[in-house]
């Protein structure tokens, strides 16, 4: 499977299986951090969207998705480095797990979010989001240079 | 239920995700992160557009296995930051710039459009 770019329908059923299995588990994963609440509303309180537009930094989904890309591009550079894009181990870790696991589009409705209540609040998170995945990836690159 | 559901289409959103990559790189080998870029955008234009219509306390289910499950799957976040960082690593500077600028920009403009068309 490694050596051809073009599948047959045999392989690439079996391809698309590893993802499948790879993606249901990220996305099983990143469903169940995301319900953690960091801001427990007291007892008898109403529950209500918080006008401190702190409250809505998404928090869970920011260090998941700095820790996938971490954790891809050790993966990408150094333990799968050789590995063509259709090997099985990289479709199920990277394409599958780390792709389900981590989300652009839950980053961006979040973003949303505080772009109603502030925008300089928005920006910024979105800056931070960017920011902080760039220094994962340096990071994942920087562990596979000690390693070298 | 809805947790399976999630991870179900979940794993859908990847497999697409998956078959984008998997046709660009047959057609043009050397332009495969562009795939995840069009992922990307075609994710979050449509969180943007699910955000956006399916506001109602009926819909809660439905919102969570389309933007968790489904566009959470086709979008990546770590591909789409990963890939640039090795890229600079190869000194591909150029091409490394262009995804982390463009990316966040195509996601935006989408994520507007999805937003505009739910209105």
């Amino acid at each position: 499977m490694r050596s051809h770019i073009t599948l047959s329908p045999k392989q690439l059923g079996l391809a698309m299986l590893f993802v499948a299995i790879g993606g249901a588990a990220g996305t099983l994963i990143r469903d169940l951090a995301l319900k953690i609440n960091l801001y427990v509303v007291p007892r008898g309180t109403a529950i209500y969207p918080s006008p401190d537009w702190t409250h809505q930094i998404p928090w869970v989904l920011l260090a998941i998705n700095t820790f996938g890309v971490f954790v891809a591009t050790d993966l990408l550079r150094h333990r799968l480095k050789h590995h063509d894009p259709n090997d099985p181990t990289r479709l199920l870790l990277v394409t599958g797990f780390l792709g389900g696991l981590t989300s652009y589009s839950g980053l961006f409705v979040d973003l949303a979010a505080i772009w109603h209540l502030t925008i300089g609040g928005c920006l910024l998170v979105a800056a931070g989001a960017i920011v902080s995945g760039l220094f994962a990836g340096m990071l994942g690159l920087g562990r596979h240079r000690r390693r070298a | 239920m809805t947790l399976v559901l999630v991870s179900i289409f979940g794993a859908i959103g990847c497999v697409v995700r998956y078959l984008f990559e998997y046709l660009v790189r047959r057609n043009h080998p050397t332009s495969r992160p562009w795939a995840t870029v069009a992922a990307n955008a075609l994710g979050t234009g449509i969180a943007g557009f699910t955000a956006y219509r399916l506001t109602g306390t009926a819909d809660i289910e439905i919102r969570t296995i389309v933007l968790t499950g489904f566009c959470g799957g086709l979008t990546t976040f770590s591909s789409a930051l990963a890939v640039p960082a090795i890229l600079q690593r190869e000194h591909h500077w150029g091409y490394a710039a262009a995804l982390i600028t463009t990316t966040p920009l195509i996601c935006t403009g989408m994520f507007v459009l999805g937003m505009s068309l739910a209105h």
